[in-house]
């Protein structure tokens, strides 16, 4: 078990680290400077130049590189070229704010939509079942930005019951910020809960017809303990996964959510940054993603580890 | 109403002949009185002595502004982009990031909304007989937010600071050819003299509003703006967050009237759905600037106001003169007769525009010759040009553009039109990085191009347009238009101080653009600025400045 996991570890450390590279080299090649970026199209080259020159992105590429990366493994983010302020307080800050609008569409989409799988599976074939898996599909083909736009006019501008804007004021509580996530999360909620409802749909139908279902009934379990104790156990597997592999887009990839409700997420961070070529931020943001998906992804293997034990039993052989 | 010549000739006695001959045209009727107005104001005449000059010429005087109609002490909440880097007088850049450097810090003159160059912190200028030299008297008793009087030492600084090469400074391709670093002088403490390194009848624009960098902060600065934010303005920095917004409060020791507004908010914002999304549910009560297309159901919202200002801001599109297929002046002039201009106008941008006719010389400018014919579509004389320049049977080219505005459905447009009379466009286009590259020939889409659209914004004079896209030397030369006459009708057009002769040689070039149409100007469109109903007083500028020291709230 411990091997397991100090592989899977030492694993996610080379992916981090390729990650970077593939972004440093990937970076090189948009085209334009940073210098060029900062003062746009029609400024002069001397300019251009002499900005490039205080920023440091005239070195060369392998020491821009290696600088980088030695001070970021030792926790130093490095300063960043477009704000010319340090790249740790913008990544934390986005950070916490993806987080907090991830959970709150966790804690919207897992539950009701683990519960909306099971409900269709045990009305397999039924018109419960029919609208549960149907609809599911049905909003998640919706792109973000289209149940976005309509909530908002929904909900903001014509009921005006939600505010429009994710950013809440500043100093505010818990339940004001709540309050404010609500309309964004609502998006990632029918993006998601079709997703989740099918993984449980199917893993439910497979463990419903699974020998050891038909086993603890036949022994004549009572059919609630059969759902809890053997079928929801094993169904549940494969959502898991599903779940984990979703965090990552929930931390970094919502750019159109974060454009939309003007959000400082990371996602926005590493769009902007990566529009401006802004080296240390781009690579900062995105190898913090990485790492929050490395840690996802290990949580998941833990979690399927403790509900499987064939995992913890063929890791240990 | 008729000419009082007894005031004319008394105000005529202390002018400079430069004005005496201004003045001279408003009284023969030469000159018109929108185009007197300009002029004078660039030549440094006081509005309220223009305003004189014509009532005194037998013409209305100046136009008085709107009072405000809310109430004061409000808190005017903008929506605006995000500013691009840091706050940085010397290297800003774009829009978002002018604006909030704008609240607080004020430019020697203002390039108003209709090209009226009105004193802030100068009082007034004027120049040299060769307009070489111009002198800038400077407003006493203006203090900065951290307590110092403005003085000339100050704008020396500010101005060299943005002249020199060493300092990353985005106003150094305005300056160039113009004003180097050592070249403002100061005389006294209160007058500036600006040593130029060619005759320029335009300059005071050049250290205006128009020229976003060119605000006057402290000669101590040492680049470390949102620290500070000190400048003169009628507001002061309360909060800056990049990325998020910005507050101002009044500032009370302020030269001039106070502001009537306590506060404003600044949010910032990366695309303008929100922005649209915000204004109609009530978040916010401006944006600063919203684009046609984008805001078309804006437009027609019963409780939202558009302000819209005539703006010379285009999209050019260039055809290599020294490139298959364009090297024959014929073709050039025959795509740009496939054009329809009323189309462009009355479709694309729903009437927010006005026809281009080719050349920079944009309806808005004093000195525009509007004897000059307008290019009209006309398919037929197109086909004839294709004709006798051997390319009847037609051919395929490529255009390459940037995604941004309405510069795609603009493309499209085109498209359909040049297939007309034989042309098979294919279209390219890239995002805004990947057209312009490094924008140095060789490594730019822009300019290397056999075919483009590029965007450009407002400039209270042409001279900017006449210079670096179409000079033969010129940094943004993407047509790759070398042409000696032309060289010498545009340094004759920026030397000239006065107007007729401005105009005289503008209609020159005009004529000789049409000719040779190495760019086509299609449309200039109008700078919209959309705020809720209630909201008066609000002053924007093409420059994507926002003045709201006289803005109130229903």
């Amino acid at each position: 078990m411990l091997s397991f996991f100090a592989r899977r570890i030492s694993l996610s450390l080379v992916t981090l680290f390729l990650l970077s590279i593939m972004v440093f080299l990937g970076g090189q090649v948009l085209p334009g400077n940073v210098g060029r970026a900062i003062l746009g199209p029609f400024a002069d080259q001397r300019a251009v130049d002499a900005l490039n020159h205080t920023l440091g992105v005239d070195r060369p590429l392998l020491t821009q590189y290696a600088t980088w990366i030695w001070n970021f493994v030792r926790g130093d983010m490095g300063t960043s070229y477009i704000f010319r302020s340090p790249v740790a307080p913008f990544v934390i800050d986005a950070l916490g704010n993806s987080m907090k609008l991830a959970a709150v569409a966790f804690v919207l989409v897992v539950p009701i939509g683990i519960l909306g799988g099971v409900v269709a599976a045990l009305n397999l074939n039924r018109p419960l079942d029919r609208i549960i898996s149907l609809g599911g599909l049905s909003v998640t083909v919706l792109p973000e930005f289209v149940t976005g736009i309509i909530l908002i006019l929904i909900f903001g501008v014509w009921l005006r019951w939600l505010p429009i804007s994710a950013a809440w004021p500043k100093d505010a509580g818990f339940f004001t910020q709540l309050y404010y996530l609500i309309l964004p999360s609502l998006p990632l909620f029918l993006v998601l809960f079709g997703y989740i409802a099918r993984m449980a749909r199917s893993g439910m139908i497979e463990a419903l017809d699974s020998d050891y279902t038909r086993t603890a009934v036949l022994k004549g379990l009572p059919w609630r303990t059969v759902i809890w104790r053997h079928v929801l156990r094993n169904a549940l597997l494969p959502t898991i996964t599903v779940i984990a592999t979703q965090t990552g887009y929930l931390i970094g990839g919502l750019v159109v959510i974060e454009t939309l409700f003007r959000y400082q997420g990371i996602g926005s961070l590493i769009f902007t940054a990566a529009r401006g070529k802004d080296f240390p931020m781009l690579e900062s943001g995105i190898l913090t993603i990485g790492i929050v998906y490395a840690v996802a992804t290990l949580i998941a293997d833990f979690l399927y580890s403790v509900l499987n034990p064939r995992i913890r039993l063929g890791s240990d052989q | 109403m008729s000419k009082n010549y007894r005031i004319l000739d008394l105000i005529r006695r202390s002018r400079s002949p430069l004005e005496n001959h201004l003045i001279d045209g408003l009284v023969d009727g030469r000159v018109s009185r929108r185009d007197f107005i300009r002029h004078g104001s660039l030549l440094g005449l006081s509005l309220p002595l223009l305003g004189g000059i014509t009532t005194a010429a037998g013409l209305s005087g100046m136009p008085s502004l709107a009072r405000a109609a809310g109430a004061a002490g409000a808190t005017i909440r903008v929506a605006s982009s995000v500013p691009a880097a840091a706050i940085d007088p010397v290297t800003i850049a774009d829009a978002g990031g002018l604006v909030v450097l704008q609240q607080v810090a004020e430019f020697l003159c203002v390039d108003g909304p209709d090209l009226v160059l009105k004193p802030a912190l100068a009082e007034s200028w004027k120049p040299n007989d060769t307009g070489t030299v111009w002198t800038f008297k400077l407003r006493k008793g203006v203090k900065f937010h951290s307590g110092g009087e403005m003085k000339a030492d100050d704008v020396v600084a500010s101005i060299d600071r943005l002249a020199d090469p060493a300092n990353s400074s985005n106003a150094l391709s305005v300056f160039t050819g113009i004003l180097q670093k050592g070249a403002t002088k100061k005389v006294d403490d209160y007058t500036v003299e600006f040593h130029l390194d060619a005759p320029n009848g335009n300059f005071p624009y050049m250290v205006s509003s128009d020229n976003y960098n060119a605000v006057i902060i402290p000669a101590s600065y040492k680049g470390d703006y949102e620290t500070s934010f000190d400048g003169t303005g009628p507001f002061k920095i309360e909060k800056y967050t990049a990325k998020v917004g910005a507050s101002f409060v009044r500032n009370d020791n302020y030269w001039g009237e106070k502001a009537l507004p306590d506060r404003s908010e600044f949010t910032f914002f990366t695309d303008v759905q929100p922005m649209i999304l915000a204004l109609q549910g009530g978040q916010v009560d401006i944006i600063n600037q919203m684009p046609v297309l984008a805001g078309v159901a804006l437009l027609s919202d019963p409780s939202v106001d558009i302000i819209s200002l005539k703006s010379v801001a285009h999209q050019q599109l260039h055809l290599r003169c020294d490139s298959d297929p364009f090297k024959d002046p014929r073709v050039r002039r025959a795509i740009a007769l496939s054009l329809d201009r009323d189309k462009l106008v009355a479709g694309l941008m729903k009437g927010r525009a006005s026809p281009g006719n080719d050349s920079p010389f944009a309806p808005a400018y004093p000195s525009t010759d509007t004897s000059v014919p307008q290019r009209k579509q006309d398919i037929a004389q197109a086909k004839q040009l294709m004709e006798a320049a051997g390319a009847g049977k037609g051919f395929k080219v490529t255009l390459t553009t940037e995604r941004y505005l309405e510069i795609p459905e603009y493309a499209q447009l085109i498209q359909n039109w040049v297939k007309e009379i034989g042309i098979e466009l294919e279209l390219n286009i890239l995002d805004q990085g990947g057209y312009y590259g490094d924008a140095v020939f060789g490594k730019s889409n822009w300019l290397d191009s056999v075919m483009g659209i590029t965007d450009y914004g407002h400039r209270g004079v042409p001279n900017v347009f006449l210079a670096a896209p179409l000079k033969s030397d010129g940094t943004w030369n993407a047509a790759h238009f070398k042409n000696k006459d032309y060289d010498t009708l545009a340094n004759s057009y920026i030397a000239a101080l006065d107007l007729e002769a401005q105009k005289a040689t503008a209609g020159k070039i005009q004529n000789l653009l049409l000719e040779e149409t190495p760019v086509i100007f299609g449309y200039f469109y109008d700078y919209l600025t959309a705020t809720a109903k209630g909201v008066a007083g609000v002053q924007p500028t093409a420059m994507s400045q926002l003045f709201l020291e006289k803005a109130t709230k229903a």
